[in-house]
């Protein structure tokens, strides 16, 4: 195996390496901008500086040289090599700044050089705190510039396309979101424009940066050159806490970060994800913040006088069970749903099983054409595949249809799906029925149900969803309900305001938690409702139960989709299943 | 809005510039070359037309046209006079070969005159320090210690469209031998 001496130390690796890489591999640090491991290396930042050196080998003997002190001889590099282009050989030997007083100098004048144009704005940067820049300046960056004179003045404020802002003056160049479009969306929408201290990326004359993963190049950016037009100047991030969760505005399911400040969702970032998304994530997944803050419907509703009025759990509970328990066999038609999670799907299946004759089914919600062969699908839904392995029907928009307008049931439950935005259901024809709505958001279908439930979405409770490559990946709470509670539940995450928070701080209220449960909670207090033997206390038990039940989930679990970053189903959902 | 098209025979040239290399990047600034050759300027629409041509992304050939100053992103004059104004030839005089020239053609570094015959712009070195002060004409002519007789004479003759000539100056190579000769 191959050896490495990095600051003394020997490491092994094998095949072909680059030396940053390695030493970020290890768990080891080394500042740098340009590089990013899913791009190409121009080596354009110098900023990751160190002295290698490699040993003399007696060329006669095959055998390396040894000094009068039996060490190996090692001939260095004769100036600074950028770690991220070189590669690491056998017996290399690196001095980081740990060891080297000319790599800390190195760094140190480098980010002198790289400052020299860069405004001091750091107090309104939406960068700072996450910003590379800023840390390794702090870190190893030189106390005062030296530089005296006016700093170069470039444009600011540009509005590079619809979802992007460019402040050209605090960009270095490291050419991060032009190599992006180059070769990840490959949209080739961004140039670097002008050269030496008056160069800042921009697109052609006339066009605009409509990249579908413009955004992405916000999140590689190693200032706050760009920045996201909608999440600028909305929160500081040392303010929200991020929590673990995927996209649920298409079938690919891109593992994200859900960042909520006061339990309102100021933006969504993705998270590396190897199997999945790599780094990226699709802007209009981004988008998705909207449906956990906004038009959430809260307290359940019901018709009352064909007035939709606000009514209490029990009402709701009471009211719903003496309709299902006075419903003959037969009459129900049960909408599953591709926009909901496994375990909700397989809770409304299993709920509806004890009613004799209950048909219960999804309607895939495809549009073809829509999507592209990277992350985004025709599938608008994050578990078309999750239903059809549980063996729930699938039934298209037509024949819904047709079912809704038969006259052959007399109660609908509706599981999150929105059949009158979606022109499966008219108002019309669900009013012919009583409808139930288990619903997140206020939508047209919520508005003409009999009784609407309000449940929790994916960022508020654990919810896994298989996407459309059989993997399946989970949700963790990041926002709190009125009846969850972040301090107590360990599961959940807390930023410093979370922690430290107080009601005489800006941004901590309790104003925006959602009076809402999970889809399943809500059968299990339906099932007590009606003495129906129905029981489970938290989702963990749910998926648990269908790993046991269930082949297509056998051996699942959320610690391994936590560990694994997802576990890829052994059934493909593309094959014919049994009902389970 | 005036069309911006190559014709049969440029188009052939083009093509045996891009044979010349293994992908069409580097065809990028011999073209846009062409381009300004032929039309004067680089604008925008113009580096559309070389990215449509050899197929490649507007950006791409935006950021090769705005990295390099010799070429024209906005119209200029017929005469382009690029008067340098770097160290040497400000030691000789640069600036104020320049302001005679401001003064003579009523405008001022960076402009053009409203008749679209001259522009005069201050350039960094153009690596003739020892022909200071000096000035280039449209990318082309260097003209050699400038006076401001000699610069009445060189506008004169522009006006006429005539060039130039191009003087070559040996310099010392040698200073003993020099210090001999005379």
């Amino acid at each position: 195996m191959a050896e490495i001496f990095i600051d003394n130390k020997r490491y092994e690796f094998e095949g072909q390496t680059k030396v940053l890489q390695f030493i970020l591999d290890q768990g080891l640090e080394l500042p740098f901008f340009c590089y990013h491991p899913s791009l190409s290396i121009p080596a354009n930042c110098r900023q990751c500086y160190v002295e290698a050196g490699q040993p003399v080998l007696n060329r006669e003997t095959g055998e390396y040289e040894l000094d009068d002190n039996g060490e190996r001889v090692i001939r260095f590099f004769p100036k600074l090599m950028t770690a991220c282009s070189l590669d690491a050989t056998d017996g290399m030997v690196i001095k980081t700044h740990v060891t080297s007083e000319l790599v800390r100098r190195g760094q140190k004048d480098i980010l002198e050089f790289i400052l020299i144009n860069h405004p001091l704005d750091c107090p309104i940067c939406d960068q700072a705190g996450e910003c590379p820049l800023q840390i390794q300046t702090y870190k190893y960056g030189p106390e005062g510039s030296r530089f005296e004179h006016k700093k170069v003045h470039k444009p600011k404020r540009i509005q590079l396309g619809p979802r992007v802002v460019l402040d050209a003056e605090r960009c270095i160049n490291c050419t991060r979101c032009v190599r992006f479009t180059e070769e990840i969306s490959k949209s080739n929408q961004l140039t670097i424009s002008q050269r030496g201290d008056h160069n800042y990326p921009i697109t052609a004359p006339g066009t605009e940066f409509d990249d579908p993963y413009s955004i992405n190049t916000v999140d590689i950016c190693p200032v706050g050159a760009l920045t996201s037009t909608d999440f600028r100047f909305k929160a500081r991030v040392w303010e929200m806490s991020s929590t673990p969760s995927i996209d649920i505005t298409n079938a690919k399911g891109c593992a994200v970060d859900i960042w909520t400040r006061d339990n309102l969702v100021m933006r969504i970032t993705p998270r590396y994800n190897p199997h999945v998304n790599d780094y990226w994530m699709p802007d209009a997944g981004r988008e998705a913040y909207k449906i956990y803050n906004e038009n959430r419907i809260s307290r359940p509703e019901m018709v009352v006088n064909k007035d939709s009025i606000k009514t209490s759990w029990n009402n709701a509970l009471l009211t719903i069970s003496e309709k299902l328990t006075g419903a003959e066999t037969g009459k129900t038609l049960v909408f599953a749903s591709a926009y909901a999670s496994v375990e909700d799907n397989y809770a409304i299946q299993q709920f509806f099983a004890r009613f004799a004759n209950t048909t219960v089914i999804y309607v895939p919600d495809i549009k073809p054409g829509t999507g592209d062969d990277f992350l985004i699908t025709d599938d608008q839904a994050p578990n078309s595949s999750g239903c059809k392995l549980l063996g729930i029907n699938e039934v298209d928009a037509d024949q819904a249809k047709g079912m809704i307008d038969s006259g052959t049931y007399e109660t609908l439950v509706i599981l999150q799906e929105d059949l009158v935005g979606r022109g499966i259901a008219s108002t019309e024809s669900l009013t012919q029925y009583f409808s139930v709505y288990l619903g997140t958001n206020n939508n047209s279908t919520s508005r003409s149900a009999s009784v609407t439930i309000p449940i929790t979405t994916a960022a508020e409770h654990f919810g896994s969803y298989v996407n459309v490559d059989g993997r399946i990946q989970r949700t963790l709470p990041a926002k709190e309900t009125l009846y969850t509670d972040r301090r107590l539940d360990l599961q959940m995450s807390m930023g410093r305001l979370d922690h430290y928070g107080t009601r005489f701080d800006n941004w901590v209220s309790d104003n925006n938690k959602i009076d809402c449960i999970p889809a399943w909670e809500f059968l299990v207090r339906l099932s007590h409702e009606m003495n129906l033997e129905f029981r489970y206390n938290e989702a963990r038990e749910i998926i648990d139960e269908i790993a046991l039940k269930n082949s297509s989930f056998a051996g699942i679990s959320y610690e391994r989709m936590d560990r694994e970053l997802g576990i890829a189903l052994q059934d493909q959902p593309s094959k014919e299943l049994n009902p389970a | 809005m005036q069309n911006f098209e190559f014709t049969k025979e440029e188009l052939a040239k083009i093509d045996a510039i891009i044979a010349r290399y293994p992908n069409p990047q580097p065809a990028v600034m011999p073209v846009l070359w062409m381009a300004q050759e032929k039309y004067g300027h680089v604008e925008p629409d113009v580096q559309k037309l070389v990215a449509r041509t050899l197929n490649l992304p507007e950006a791409h050939v935006h950021g090769v046209a705005t990295f390099y100053t010799q070429y024209y992103k906005e119209r200029k004059g017929k005469y382009v006079l690029d008067v340098c104004t770097s160290f040497s030839c400000q030691a000789c005089g640069g600036y104020e070969t320049l302001h005679y020239l401001e003064d003579k053609l009523g405008i001022k570094a960076g402009e053009t005159t409203p008749d679209g015959m001259f522009s005069i712009q201050s350039v960094e070195c153009l690596g003739a320090c020892g022909y200071a002060p000096m000035m280039q004409i449209t990318n082309d002519v260097y003209v050699n210690h400038l006076t401001p007789e000699k610069l009445d004479k060189v506008i004169d003759d522009l006006k006429k469209d005539q060039l130039p000539e191009f003087e070559s100056i040996p310099l010392v190579q040698n200073r003993t031998t020099a210090m001999e000769n005379e």
